[in-house]
Formats: C-alpha cells, sequence, structure tokens
C-alpha cells in the first residue's frame, strides 16, 4: 500500500497552477486533502507521474458572501465550512451536512472542492451542490474561467464536468430567504460511513396556506452520481403541506430510478427503501422547520436560521 | 507516589478479589504500559530501524486457484533499489522442520509452504518476495514480476468442498483437512424421539478477519552466526524454537525481541507463511529483512469464525433439555495456520454449555476451499455458543415458555459442580446460574419487559437477548501447562521480573508488577516487569488460551517463594542467626523479636553481591531466583451471561445497541480495570461479528473486501457503554484466578441476535445467519409480510 512514485509540485497561484495542469498534461492529478486521491495512490488503483498540490493557493481558499449568493473556495476544508456561521446561516443545507461527511480528522483535511471534483455519488457536499443549484467555477490556462451549472457537473461515476486540465476554484451558492427549511438525512453502515443513501432537500413555504412554493431533493448513494428527484419536486409544489405525506414523497422519489447500485452492504431493492426512508424523513424534517418560521418572514431565512 | 486509585465500584472492591495480604491484586492499579502507548511511545515492529534494513513485500496471485507456468523475475531485478527476488524455488527448499510447537510434529497438519509452489490457491497467495531498500521500490519491483498464470476452477464456498470435484491440496482428498467425532448418535437419536420438542437449525456464521491495529510484521538481522528477530507477536519463544527448526540452527543462536504487540487476537500464536520467507530470506540477503503486512494483505490472508453447523436441543414439555447435538463444519481455507482441526472438538464438545444436558454428541469436520488461511481467532469456539444459545431463544418461542424461564429451569448452579458435560468436559468453579441472575439483575428484565411493551405502542422495537457460556481458560495440556518466571534483587532495592510475556495488549507488565509487588511483599513502584526479549525471558508459551494471567501469576508466584527463601537464607548468615528467626515484611527481613536488625532486600543484594568470606557459595552473587507453576487443573473454568438491549429501526433495519451487560465469573480478578478491558474488548469484537464484519468473496475466488471501507469494524459510535456484573468463584490455581482474554467475543454474538429476534417477535423472525445487517432484517422483515410502514 505505497503509491508508485509521483513529481510532486506545489503552485503558489492559481495562474501557476492552470499552467502547470496544461504543461503536464494527463499525466498530472490535482491534489487537495488527498483523503480520496491518496487512498487510491497507495492501493495503486490509481497512478499519476504528477501530483499538484492545490492547497497553499490562498485564493482558492475561503467562503464570503457575494452578491447574495454564498462562495466557497476549493479548498476550504470541510472542519471550516462546518464550524462557519456565515455558512450556517446563509446555506444551511452545507452545514448541516458537514458532520455526515467521515469523522473530524477527515474534514480538517478534506475540501470541499476536492468532494465536489471526485463526485461520489455517495457523497454529502455534491448532493447538496446539485440540490440548490449551486454554480461551479473552473478555470484553466486555456480557457480561462467558466461556470458549470451543478445540474451539467456530474457526469458519471467519480466523473465531473471538469476537464483534465482544469481546476475546480469554488461553487457560488444562492441563498434562500423566506420560510424555509432544511434537511440532511442519510443511513450508513457506521457513525462515518459513506452513506448506504440518503436524501437533501431544501423546501420553501408560500405565506399564506403552507404551500410549498419550492422544493429541492437530491438523493445520494441512489446512482452513479447524486440525483435530483425532479418528480417528487413537481408533486409536492404548489401542494399545501397538510395534503402531503412525507413517505409518499419518499416513494415518489425513489421511482423510477434506474441505476441503484448494489453491493455488499445491500441489494439494490434495500437502497432503494432506504433511499425513500431517508426522503421522507428528510422532507418532514425540512417542511416541520419551514413550518415553525413566522408566516411574514420579511428578514428572510437567515434572520430565522441564526435567531 | 503510589499507582493506585480507589476502586470505583463496590463489587470491583469486593475483598474476595484480594488474596489476604494483597495490596495491589485485586486492585485497579494504572497501567505501566499505558503511558508509553499513549504518547505514542510504544516500540512496534515497523518501529524497528536498523542501520542498511532492506524491505520485503510479496507478489501475490490474483486467482484464487491458478497453476504457476514460470515467474520472470528480471524487470523486477533491474527496478531500482531491487536487492533480490525470490521464488519457492528460491526459499522452499531450505524448509527443514515446519511444525509449531503447540501441535507438535506428528499432527496430521495441512501444507503450508512458504511461497507457492506450481500452484496459486488463493487470491492472495504469496508467490514471490522481492526485497528492496524500501518498501515503495519494494512495491514498485513487485507489479514488474510477470507470472504466468493458468487459471483453474477453484472451490470458493466452503459447504460445496466436500462434493467438489476441485481439490485444494492433492493430499487432501475431498478437501477434508480432518473429521472428529463424539460419541456414537444412538442415544441422542433415542432422546430426541421420545422428546416432547425437538428444536432444530442450521447455523451460518460469515467469515471474519482478525484485524489487530497493528498487522502482522517481522524483521530479521542475520550476522553470520546469530539470527536476531523484532516481531508482532504474542508468543516470543514459539518464534524463536519455530525459527531454530525451521532453519535447522540451535535456538540458543536465535534471539527474539517483542515490546509493544498492538493486538493479536489469535492471529500472532505462530509465524505465518510470510515470516517463514523472511526468516529463510534473511542469510541471504546481505542486511536485515522487514516485513510489514499492510492492511489489504491482512484483510486478504487471514480468515476466522467461517463455519456452519446444523444444531438440534430436545426437550421435555416442561422445557427440562434431553438431548443436545451438533454437527459442525468450519472453513479452512487454503493454508490454516497453524493446525485449525483440533479447535473444531471444542465446538462440539462445548455444544451442551452450562445446561444440565444428559445426552450429547457431536461432529466437526473442517474443510479446505481456494480462500485465505484459518487463524486462531478470541474464542476459536464460539460457535458452539452462538448456535446453542440462538437455537435455545427459537426453542422457547416454539414451547411458548420466556428464553429466560427456559434458561432458568436447565441452567447449572455452582452447587452442581463438579459435573462432566457428556461429551466428558470437566466443569468445574464455576457460577453459570448465579451469574445468569446477576446480569439479569442488573438489567432488571422485568422491568424492561414492561418498557419493551410501552414502547411498542409507540412503534419502537425494543429488545432483549441474553446468552450463556461456559469456557475452559488456562488449559493444562503439555506446553501450555507450565510456566517459568526469573525475579532478581538488585542491590538498589528494585526487584525485576522476567517473565515470557507476549503481551498483546492484555497489560502482562502491570499484572506482574501487581502480583510480584504482593508475593514480595514490597511496593508496586519497585518491581521491573522484564518480558519479550528471549535472550533475558525464561521459556513458555505466551499470550493465548486464556492463559497468562493465572500461568503468570503461578510463575510469579513460584519463583518470589524461592527468593523469599534465597533473602531469609541471606540475612540468617548475615545476621548469624538461625533462618527460622527471620521475618521478611516490607521489603526487609529482619531478626525476630529484633526490630532494629535488619536488612533491606537491597543490601542483601549487596551483601550477596559482595561474597563475604564464608558465605556459602550457592548465596553468593546475583540475588536472584526462579520459579515454576505447573498448573494442577486439566483448565480453569471462567463462565458469563452476556445480556443485550438493541432497538430496531423496523423501516431501515438500522440496530442500535441500548445496553450490554456482561455478567461474568473469572475468579478473583488481579486487576478489575484489566479483566473489564478485557471484555469490553472482545464485547466490541463479538458485537462487530453480529451486525458488520463480513469478509467475503465472489464466486470466482475473487474477495470483495480489501479496505476498512468494506470491512467494518465497530466504532466507539456502535457500542454502548459495557457494563460489568462481577462474580468471583476460586479457581483450583494461583490465587483462584481464571483466564478472561476470548470470553467477550463468545458471548456478545447471541446476545445481540437474540435481541434484535426479541425485538421483532411482533413479526415472528428467525435468524440462523451472521451477520445480521440491517439489509438482511429488512429481507426478514419483508420475508415474514412486514413491507415497511409510514415512519
Ligand atoms: C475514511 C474516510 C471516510 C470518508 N467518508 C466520507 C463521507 O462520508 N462523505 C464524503 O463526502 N466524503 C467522505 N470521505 C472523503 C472525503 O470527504 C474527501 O476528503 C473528499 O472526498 C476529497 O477531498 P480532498 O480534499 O481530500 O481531495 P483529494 O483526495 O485531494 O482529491 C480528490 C479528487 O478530486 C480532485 N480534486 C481535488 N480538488 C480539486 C480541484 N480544486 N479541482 C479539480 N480537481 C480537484 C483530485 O484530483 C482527486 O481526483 C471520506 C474519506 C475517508 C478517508
Amino acid at each position: 500500500m505505497k503509491p508508485a512514485p509521483f513529481d510532486y509540485h506545489r503552485p503558489d497561484s492559481l495562474d501557476e497552477a492552470a499552467a502547470l495542469l496544461a504543461e503536464l498534461g494527463d499525466g498530472a492529478k490535482v491534489l487537495a486533502g488527498g483523503q480520496s486521491l491518496i487512498p487510491m495512490l497507495a492501493l495503486r488503483l490509481a497512478c499519476f507521474d504528477h501530483l499538484v498540490d492545490i492547497s497553499r493557493i490562498d485564493a482558492l481558499r475561503g467562503v464570503e458572501r457575494r452578491d447574495g449568493t454564498l462562495w466557497v473556495g476549493a479548498t476550504t476544508t470541510e472542519s471550516a465550512i462546518g464550524a462557519d456561521p456565515a455558512v450556517a446561516a446563509a446555506v444551511p443545507l452545507l452545514a448541516r451536512a458537514t458532520p455526515l461527511i467521515g469523522h473530524a480528522q477527515i474534514r480538517n483535511r478534506g475540501t470541499f472542492g476536492g468532494s465536489v471534483a471526485h463526485a461520489d455519488p455517495a457523497a454529502e457536499y455534491p448532493a447538496v451542490v446539485l440540490a440548490l443549484d449551486a454554480e461551479l467555477a473552473a478555470c484553466s490556462a486555456a480557457g480561462g474561467q467558466r461556470v458549470i451549472p451543478a445540474a451539467q457537473f456530474f457526469t458519471g461515476l467519480w466523473s465531473t464536468a471538469l476537464e483534465p486540465e482544469e481546476l475546480l476554484v469554488g461553487a457560488r451558492f444562492p441563498v434562500w430567504s423566506g420560510r424555509c427549511g432544511f434537511a440532511i438525512e442519510e443511513f450508513a453502515r457506521r457513525s462515518g460511513d459513506f452513506a448506504i443513501a440518503g436524501a437533501a432537500v431544501a423546501v420553501e413555504l408560500d405565506d399564506g396556506e403552507d404551500r410549498v412554493r419550492r422544493c429541492a431533493i437530491a438523493l445520494l448513494g441512489m446512482g452513479p452520481t447524486p440525483v435530483r428527484a425532479a418528480g417528487a419536486e413537481a408533486a409536492v409544489t404548489g401542494r399545501p403541506l397538510a395534503e402531503l405525506e412525507p413517505a409518499d414523497v419518499g416513494a415518489t422519489a425513489v421511482a423510477g430510478l434506474a441505476d441503484v447500485p448494489s453491493d455488499l452492504h445491500g441489494p439494490q431493492s434495500y437502497r432503494r427503501r432506504v433511499g425513500a426512508v431517508m426522503t421522507a424523513r428528510a422532507f418532514a424534517a425540512a417542511t416541520a422547520e419551514a413550518a415553525a418560521r413566522p408566516a411574514s418572514a420579511g428578514a428572510g431565512n437567515e434572520a430565522a436560521t441564526s435567531g | 507516589m503510589t499507582e493506585t486509585e480507589p476502586a470505583p465500584s463496590a463489587a470491583a472492591a469486593s475483598p474476595a478479589s484480594a488474596p489476604t495480604g494483597a495490596r495491589y491484586a485485586g486492585r485497579r492499579v494504572r497501567r505501566l504500559e499505558d503511558a508509553r502507548l499513549l504518547t505514542g511511545r510504544g516500540m512496534f515492529v515497523d518501529d524497528v530501524r536498523r542501520p542498511g534494513m532492506l524491505h520485503a513485500c510479496f507478489v501475490r496471485s490474483p486467482f484464487a486457484r491458478a497453476r504457476i507456468n514460470s515467474i520472470d523475475v528480471c524487470a523486477a531485478l533491474a527496478s531500482p533499489g531491487v536487492r533480490a527476488v525470490f521464488t519457492a524455488a528460491d526459499l522452499n527448499p531450505d524448509v527443514r522442520e515446519s511444525w509449531y510447537t503447540q501441535d507438535g510434529p506428528k499432527v496430521p497438519d495441512s501444507p503450508r509452504p512458504p511461497l507457492a509452489d506450481g500452484e496459486a490457491r488463493f487470491a492472495g497467495d504469496p508467490v514471490a518476495m522481492v526485497v528492496a531498500t524500501d518498501r515503495y521500490l519494494a512495491e514498485d519491483a513487485a507489479e514488474l514480476v510477470e507470472v504466468d498464470y493458468e487459471p483453474l476452477d477453484a472451490v470458493v464456498d466452503f459447504r460445496e468442498a466436500l462434493a467438489s470435484p476441485v481439490q485444494v491440496h492433492a493430499s487432501r482428498p475431498g478437501n477434508i483437512a480432518g473429521r472428529l467425532t463424539g460419541t456414537p448418535p444412538d442415544a441422542v437419536e433415542a432422546a430426541c424421539a421420545g422428546a416432547a420438542h425437538v428444536a432444530e437449525e442450521t447455523f451460518r456464521q460469515q467469515m471474519h478477519t482478525p484485524s489487530p491495529m497493528e498487522t502482522r510484521g517481522i524483521v530479521a538481522e542475520w550476522d553470520g552466526r546469530e539470527l536476531t528477530i523484532w516481531s508482532s507477536t504474542q508468543n516470543p519463544h514459539e518464534v524463536r524454537a519455530f525459527t531454530a527448526r525451521l532453519l535447522g540452527i540451535p535456538p540458543e543462536r536465535v534471539r527474539v525481541i517483542m515490546r509493544d504487540t498492538g493486538g493479536a487476537f489469535g492471529l500472532k500464536v505462530v509465524p505465518g507463511r510470510e515470516e517463514q520467507c523472511v526468516l529463510l530470506a534473511a542469510r541471504k540477503v546481505a542486511g536485515p529483512l522487514k516485513w510489514i503486512e499492510d492492511r489489504r494483505e491482512n484483510l486478504l490472508c487471514h480468515q476466522a469464525r467461517h463455519e456452519s453447523g446444523r444444531a438440534r436441543i430436545a426437550f421435555a414439555a416442561d422445557g427440562t433439555i434431553l438431548a443436545a447435538s451438533i454437527d459442525h463444519l468450519q472453513d479452512m481455507g487454503a493454508y490454516p495456520t497453524p493446525w485449525q482441526v483440533g479447535p473444531g472438538a471444542a465446538v462440539g464438545m462445548l455444544f451442551p454449555g452450562p445446561y444440565r444436558v444428559p445426552v450429547a454428541t457431536w461432529t466437526s469436520t473442517s474443510v479446505h476451499s481456494n480462500t485465505a488461511g484459518r487463524v486462531p481467532y478470541r474464542g476459536p469456539w464460539q460457535f458452539e455458543s452462538l448456535a446453542r444459545e440462538v437455537l435455545l431463544d427459537i426453542a422457547a418461542r416454539d414451547l411458548g415458555i420466556d428464553p429466560v424461564e427456559l434458561r432458568r429451569r436447565n441452567l447449572l448452579s455452582r452447587d452442581d459442580l463438579p459435573w462432566t458435560n457428556p461429551n466428558g468436559m470437566p466443569y468445574d468453579h464455576a457460577s453459570p446460574r448465579e451469574t445468569f441472575e446477576a446480569a439479569l439483575a442488573a438489567l432488571g428484565y422485568d422491568a424492561f419487559r414492561a418498557e419493551q411493551r410501552a414502547a411498542r405502542a409507540h412503534g419502537r422495537y425494543l429488545g432483549v437477548g441474553t446468552s450463556s457460556y461456559l469456557e475452559p481458560t488456562t488449559s493444562g495440556q503439555p506446553y501450555y501447562g507450565s510456566e517459568e518466571a526469573t525475579v532478581r534483587v538488585d542491590p538498589s532495592g528494585r526487584v525485576t521480573v522476567f517473565f515470557t510475556g507476549g503481551s498483546s495488549g492484555n497489560s502482562l507488565e502491570t499484572t506482574v508488577a501487581q502480583l510480584a509487588a504482593d508475593a514480595l511483599g514490597i511496593e508496586f513502584d519497585l518491581v521491573e516487569p522484564v518480558q519479550g526479549d528471549t535472550a533475558v525471558t525464561p521459556a513458555g508459551a505466551g499470550t493465548g488460551g486464556s492463559r497468562s494471567g493465572s500461568m503468570t501469576a503461578g510463575a510469579v508466584g513460584e519463583a518470589a517463594r524461592a527468593l523469599l527463601a534465597r533473602l531469609t537464607a541471606l540475612a540468617a548468615h548475615r545476621f548469624g542467626v538461625g533462618e527460622d528467626e527471620i521475618e521478611v515484611a516490607d521489603g526487609r527481613a529482619v531478626v525476630r523479636g529484633r526490630p532494629g536488625v535488619g536488612a533491606t532486600f537491597g543490601e542483601l543484594a549487596a551483601y550477596a553481591a559482595a561474597a563475604p568470606p564464608g558465605l556459602p557459595e550457592h548465596l553468593a552473587g546475583v540475588l536472584e531466583a526462579s520459579g515454576r507453576h505447573t498448573t494442577p487443573a486439566p483448565m480453569l473454568w471462567a463462565n458469563a451471561t452476556h445480556v443485550c438491549v438493541v432497538e430496531v429501526d423496523v423501516a431501515t433495519g438500522a440496530v442500535t445497541i441500548l445496553r450490554h451487560i456482561v455478567g461474568e465469573d473469572v475468579g478473583p480478578m488481579i486487576n478489575p480495570d484489566v479483566v473489564e478491558g478485557q471484555i469490553a474488548g472482545g464485547t466490541v469484537q463479538g458485537i462487530g461479528g453480529a451486525l458488520l464484519e463480513r469478509q467475503a468473496y465472489d464466486a470466482d475466488g475473487n474477495p470483495l473486501v480489501t479496505t476498512l471501507l468494506d470491512y467494518l469494524i465497530p466504532t466507539a459510535a456502535e457500542v454502548p457503554l459495557i457494563e460489568y456484573v462481577h462474580l468471583e468463584t476460586p479457581a483450583p490455581g494461583p490465587g483462584g484466578y481464571k483466564g478472561v482474554g476470548e470470553g467477550g467475543a463468545i458471548g456478545a454474538p447471541p446476545a445481540v441476535v437474540n435481541a434484535v429476534v426479541d425485538a421483532l417477535s411482533p413479526f415472528g423472525v428467525k435468524i440462523t445467519e451472521l451477520p445480521v445487517t440491517p439489509a438482511a432484517i429488512v429481507e426478514l422483515l419483508a420475508a415474514a409480510g412486514y413491507q415497511g410502514g409510514h415512519h
């Protein structure tokens, strides 16, 4: 369990990193927190001639509010995200997803960008990115900066729309305001394990009758990529809460999923069932949170969250 | 400074734990090992760095079974840093003898070649060994070794091995490694025929992998005459004896050193095949040679607990047990290490457990498969408890008797002993019924039943399960039944105790310091325990078979007795009085009635060292003495009852353990913290086995679990605080102590299974297969007609 030889590069700036990736081509791989990449190298499941360590590039790190959105830099560690009150206030789903990622030691090194770029279908951040329609900023020496909508980002098992010489710079999350609620529920064999299945849910209710104004549901562990439960979202939107049974929302969410995985920890049918249960529980929790907010939430979600 | 602290619980402080006059035995003395282990200063085998050290890495078969047509090592040899590449042709012919002391040379052992020769027999079988200047380079070169494999059909599932046309070893027709049987079944058949009810089930247990935190490892350094070995072992003297035989060199020229071993659980009782390779190669390479098993190798190369069995218990209408039998089948894998057939007999012989079973029999068949080799694992016969205790719950439900009540009607009490079970096991000095009641009292069984009913009304499924067993510890068989220690007093007054050791987490240093301080009547802080270096410690069988507490206590006791005699003689000589006028207490020998006239142990050591004229020859020189303890009993019986309380989420199948109580009788405790530590560790392993851990192969024999991402060892989050109830029935040995190393791992699994089944009793499920995964629970519920409502 020792990696094959590689050259190690540690650029200090984004430009330098992008230039290195362009120059080194296919033989190079970005190294962030190393919590996914290093085990793969150690098991010799992957092998690269060059690792480009982006962890010292200041411009890639940090969280900040930008024009009504929340910007999360790629090398911000999972721990930093979990501890940041600005994240908890602006994008509660991201904050609530964080403690479900591995263990504290892993979160101290693992990064937001690494998790999203690695694109494990059972990972929490990709599901949150997808649920909230975040915009992913990428950059390369040749192409400069571009923005990839979350819906187009996750292309397959551990694969994304990023080009090999492209870096993920960060993501811009919309900040939901109004009578909102958020929940992420997942089921893992042990605390800290990748989930067998889970669901991230965001809802907004209207002021008057507790109708669902908008709803976003992303499932994790239920396919080769995180998936949006578009059918379930549509089925609840516009409906008063009182008419909605969380178990039905869960069942609708998993109906028609094509590539539900099957492995040692459970067959497809089991994952499907757990996915439905987790969706139901997350939907119930998110709607309960939203419904508990005062109808005239003029101050927006953030005030409610921090208050 | 004193290292003791007040005992926190009344049970632990109970005077029964402390032999009269004992100041340290029976107390929660803080572990001597902790300071270095908890501050990262332990010395494990991978911490050994020798000048010019080389590193070994194995090329392993990717196929479950394949003919090895040729091996081309040229490219690997040319790779940077590579010093040698060995194949079977290079190493195997050097083997002189490769039997293990515990089994002897005549046991019908299965083949165990160092490297696969001509045929690879499991995915992971070592085919070549690369030696390079570091492990990275060795792994690079290993990828360049070209092996021409011709894949062959494999027998992967041991349950199909008997009927398979594939033969794992040509010398083992029908893939039978061994078959052992009890008495003819006639009496059991007759009892079953006349019984009101016969419970019968086939149980299946999954393949486990013993996963110590520290994997196996060895460093071997040959200086042209002597071989020095650093080994991760629970038995350093066996490493020495085995090596001497393997290489055909005198054991006196083999020195084995162990400091800390980071868990062993049976995996490290003897050197395995990779260690053989390193030992054989050590004389062929120009430098000390290190091999550290990595986690993938650990998961690939060993198996345990993979067995199945048809168990039967016959009852009278009132629940009285009339007969019990088990037909047991166990997986040997390709290369079991050491001989693994024998332990199967224990499954059969112990199947009646702590119950008044009048008639019984058993069979145990050990079969080879093209999978990782079986190794001993904490309570290797544990399947008897699983099969019996789960079957008792099934029977109780069928009989309409509460499972606790059914056990009450059949459990042996302290007063029933001695009692020889129908398979010839001579139970004695134990308290099954008393322990059972004490553990249930700690739970509050009736109160729990009320709580369970209330919870069900709210859609919550709680359950309780028990499991009781009797366990033979401290075997009196040759090799295991005897142990030696040496005690030395220096002029400084400090006392060094040399003992075999093999401590792999079981706190032998602390234990020995407690025992020696008591036996000599000195301060704990004055004792320096030394274990694990064969150059200075007496030979012995190390840690295993829950023997080291009692055996070490005996050895230290005998050595201390001899030393006290010598101290007395020295003092008598020093003060010119008769030996009967000397009294030894508090680290001094004084003349009776003349308290001012005496000498400390240190002064007497200096006196002996100075060897004044007239001091008899046998008293002069180093002040030390050795003693040997030979256990008087064939085995010492420990017993326990585990009581587990769970909640099952019927939507996901998730099991949460709410409480786990272990009532146990391991005799008086030398150190309750150590006893509880052993029980906790074993119990956690048992919980892992019941719910989480599983090694598995696909139909072609490819291992499916190669990292700890998939081999699920319980973490602190998955286990509750374990609760203890101590009973102390002394055994006929030193201090009355019994063994405690393995029981936790034996008792926990059936208690967990029974608790889950109890929680799901409204649905009427039956569990006969481990592990009890959430997916399996959901499947059982579905089979019972429950599809999952709206929760
Ligand atoms: C025991 C364990 C348990 C874990 N459990 C979970 C869990 O429950 N949930 C979960 O989500 N994760 C889990 N993880 C994974 C963890 O979150 C990783 O940290 C994360 O997936 C990768 O982040 P990283 O910074 O470590 O990336 P690295 O390992 O450094 O890189 C991962 C991949 O992303 C690429 N990459 C990284 N950053 C960029 C970038 N800015 N631009 C382009 N490509 C980039 C790398 O090239 C590589 O391919 C676990 C990890 C371990 C070891």
